[in-house]
């Protein structure tokens, strides 16, 4: 983790330098707080006060704007942070399983309880806008979509050692930035399926689908 | 599967119809690298700003989007040149439009699947606009969830910048045009126009009262014309191809095209861009490939999780705007939820109160209280601790948060929920309520 005691001092410069942007003075506010926010991970008292003092704003009312906005975090926070949608149409499509499959995949009980490591932390959120790729989360600043319990643990695996190869051609990679990525019709597998009892999901080919995913059962603590 | 990336099957469907004509939002989206702007011109992009700019005055492009019939495709269904023509024209100081890019609706994709395909035309309309309103400046409000929309956006405003057609004199004229972004911090409630003009301003989106009217005083105090995303990425077209051209299209009253979102218990979910007038039963049954092998329809939202459900029974509704309105529903924000026979409507709606609980901003007391009432007694519901009054209670909330009791439509939205989903499945209420039973949850697995 890095220093939570205060913003370095080119931050502050680069803050005092937000309100020329916007024909207001105090539309700055938000992106204060977003580079505040990036440089410690999380919005400590200390950052918001320093922040209204490079806007010459009321501390309050920074940290008026800062709870307000869900992307403002003011508790710690894992150095990755899985946003997971569990909205209607995720939950459709088996959320739910999901979020508990990523609980014991980065060895949380809740959201917002960081790991042991500080690698990860999760919350569940509401809807992302992308809906037809459901279910789906934003894990710094990338979308994932068409989630597995495979794929999370793929994700997960990732995160926690960046040399191991990219679970979507769509992070970062050119040639899918052009369109919505192509989805892979595999996928049309149940494994993204609430229910376990459901058909094979799918067009056409039967035999081409995987059968349903069979839920694994939850792991218990070891520890208690 | 290239289906789910380009528009789908417009032309047949429009062919099905007898109507002629193609994808107007999603005609180039098949083309390779069409967020780049040598692309995008190549096809004929920035040709509409090009003639806009040196060949109209603002009031041509006002009529000109007038005949085309243009709605606001947000969800308000507003005409578009009539929101254009109340900023005031003798007005001295700034006007700005401001692009609702806080797309947000449970159920709703489709303005990021236009920002990640085509960035430019979403500029080029933001550009048309403003030089329509008398405007310099348009300032677009992008959720802060959608990353790569973003990049994408501002790597093609900086191309416009260095190709001329943004900036001091675009295309050699005289009237600066600027796109600006601003990114939102995750708040549903910017979807709605004040709350998303008080964010832009560095507040607490909460919305504002009207009047004023953001037309007279919106961003920062000045005259301000507020526009969704696909809104403007259709105006492009319309300035190309005529007004003429767009109101052939579609029905009578609401003319056009419109994309869709189908998510949910369908077999091909996805973005699509639909003939005004198509019925459900041809997106949900015909372009997103209908129900799963052995599952029934049971209700869909058809405009977003705020629009009354319906009924499978009523799958044959057109997507007219005016139809749907006539129903008490609203084609909205275009993003069409499908529930199949596997899942209980009371779960369903209960997961959205929590919604609409989460996001009420709090301003007005029927909507901060009434929605996390709901929620509690939701709770209690499915905690089979409901009986007779949990339903009373439902009603009551519901009709507390409705009919226009708040500063903006949130808490509508809410009581809608309640309401339409007790309207239409009483009997699973009862269930849940007095019998303390699902009988939609004996099919599942996991309940």
């Amino acid at each position: 983790m890095k220093t939570t005691s205060a913003l370095s001092p080119h931050l502050i410069e680069e803050i005092k330098a937000l309100p020329a942007r916007y024909p207001q003075p105090r539309s700055a506010v938000m992106p204060a707080l977003d580079l505040a926010q990036e440089e410690l991970g999380y919005l400590t008292p200390e950052a918001m006060t320093e922040v209204a003092t490079a806007l010459s704003l009321d501390a309050g009312y920074v940290e008026g704007v800062a709870t307000f906005y869900t992307l403002f975090h003011l508790e710690p926070i894992g150095k990755h942070r899985f946003y997971m949608c569990t909205n209607l149409s995720c939950t459709l499509r088996g959320a739910e399983e999901i979020v508990e499959h990523l609980r014991d995949a980065i060895g949380v009980q809740e959201a917002g309880e960081v790991s042991e490591d500080g690698l990860f932390s999760y919350e569940e959120v509401e809807c992302m806008g992308a809906c037809e790729y459901a279910p789906m989360c934003r894990v710094d600043h990338r979308y994932h979509y068409d989630l597995t319990n495979e794929k999370v643990d793929q994700l997960v695996a990732e995160k926690r050692h960046p040399a191991f190869p990219p679970a979507q051609a769509r992070v970062a990679s050119p040639e899918h930035v052009l369109v919505t990525p192509l989805p892979d019709p595999a996928r049309k597998a149940a494994t993204r399926m609430g229910p376990t009892d459901l058909p094979p999901r799918g067009g056409g080919d039967a035999s081409e689908a995987a059968p349903p995913k069979k839920r694994a059962p939850r792991k218990k603590k070891a520890d208690g | 599967m290239a289906e789910r990336s380009v528009s789908p099957n417009l032309n047949a469907l429009a062919r099905q119809r007898g109507t002629v004509g193609g994808p107007v939002l999603t005609e180039w989206f098949a083309k390779p690298d069409l967020h780049t702007l040598d692309v995008y011109e190549s096809l004929g992009g920035y040709s509409a700003l090009r003639k806009v700019v040196t060949t109209m005055t603002a009031q041509q492009v006002i009529d000109e989007v007038k005949v085309s019939g243009l709605r606001g495709r947000g969800g308000a269904d507003f005409p578009t040149a009539m929101k254009w023509s109340f900023v005031p024209k003798d007005h001295p100081g700034p006007k700005y439009i401001v692009v609702n890019a806080d797309e947000s609706e449970p159920g709703s994709a489709k303005d990021r699947y236009l920002m990640e395909n085509s960035p430019h035309a979403l500029i080029e309309g933001a550009a048309i606009a403003s030089f329509a309103i008398g405007g310099h400046q348009a300032w677009i409000y992008i959720r802060g969830e959608y990353d790569l929309p973003y990049e994408m956006l501002r790597d093609a405003i900086a191309e416009a910048h260095a190709k001329g057609y943004l900036g001091d004199h675009p295309f050699n004229t005289d009237h600066a045009l600027d796109v600006r972004l601003y990114r939102g911090h995750g708040a549903y409630i910017c979807g709605e126009e004040t709350a998303l003009l008080e964010s832009l301003e560095g507040k607490r989106a909460q919305p504002r009262s009207r009047p004023p009217f953001p037309a007279l005083k919106g961003a920062w105090g000045m005259p301000t014309a507020v526009n969704n995303v696909e809104t403007l990425s259709t105006v492009p077209w319309i300035m190309r191809n005529g007004g003429a051209a767009y109101a052939s299209r579609g029905t009578e009253k609401a003319k056009g095209t419109r994309m869709v979102t189908v998510s949910g218990d369908v077999q091909k979910p996805g973005n699509y861009e639909i003939e005004i007038g198509v019925t459900y039963r041809d997106i949900i049954e015909g372009l997103a490939g209908g129900m799963f092998p052995g599952r029934k329809l049971k209700v869909f939202w058809p405009g977003g999780s705020s629009a009354k459900v319906l009924p499978a029974s009523m799958l044959d509704t057109s997507t007219d705007l005016d139809g749907l309105k006539a129903l008490g529903t609203m084609g909205g924000s275009g993003g069409i939820i499908v529930m199949d026979d596997s899942h209980c409507v009371v779960k369903a709606a209960a997961r959205l109160l929590r919604f609409y609980a989460h996001e009420s901003c709090g301003k007005c007391t029927p909507c901060r209280v009434g929605t996390n009432w709901s929620v509690r007694t939701y709770e209690r519901i499915l905690a089979n601790e409901g009986s007779q009054l949990e339903l009373g209670i439902l009603e009551r909330v519901s009709d507390g948060l409705q009919n226009g009791r708040c500063l903006c439509g949130l808490g509508d939205a809410a009581g809608w929920v309640i309401e339409s989903t007790m309207r239409h499945f009483h009997d699973e209420y009862e269930d849940h309520c007095l019998r303390h039973t699902c009988n939609v949850g004996k099919a599942l697995a996991h309940a």
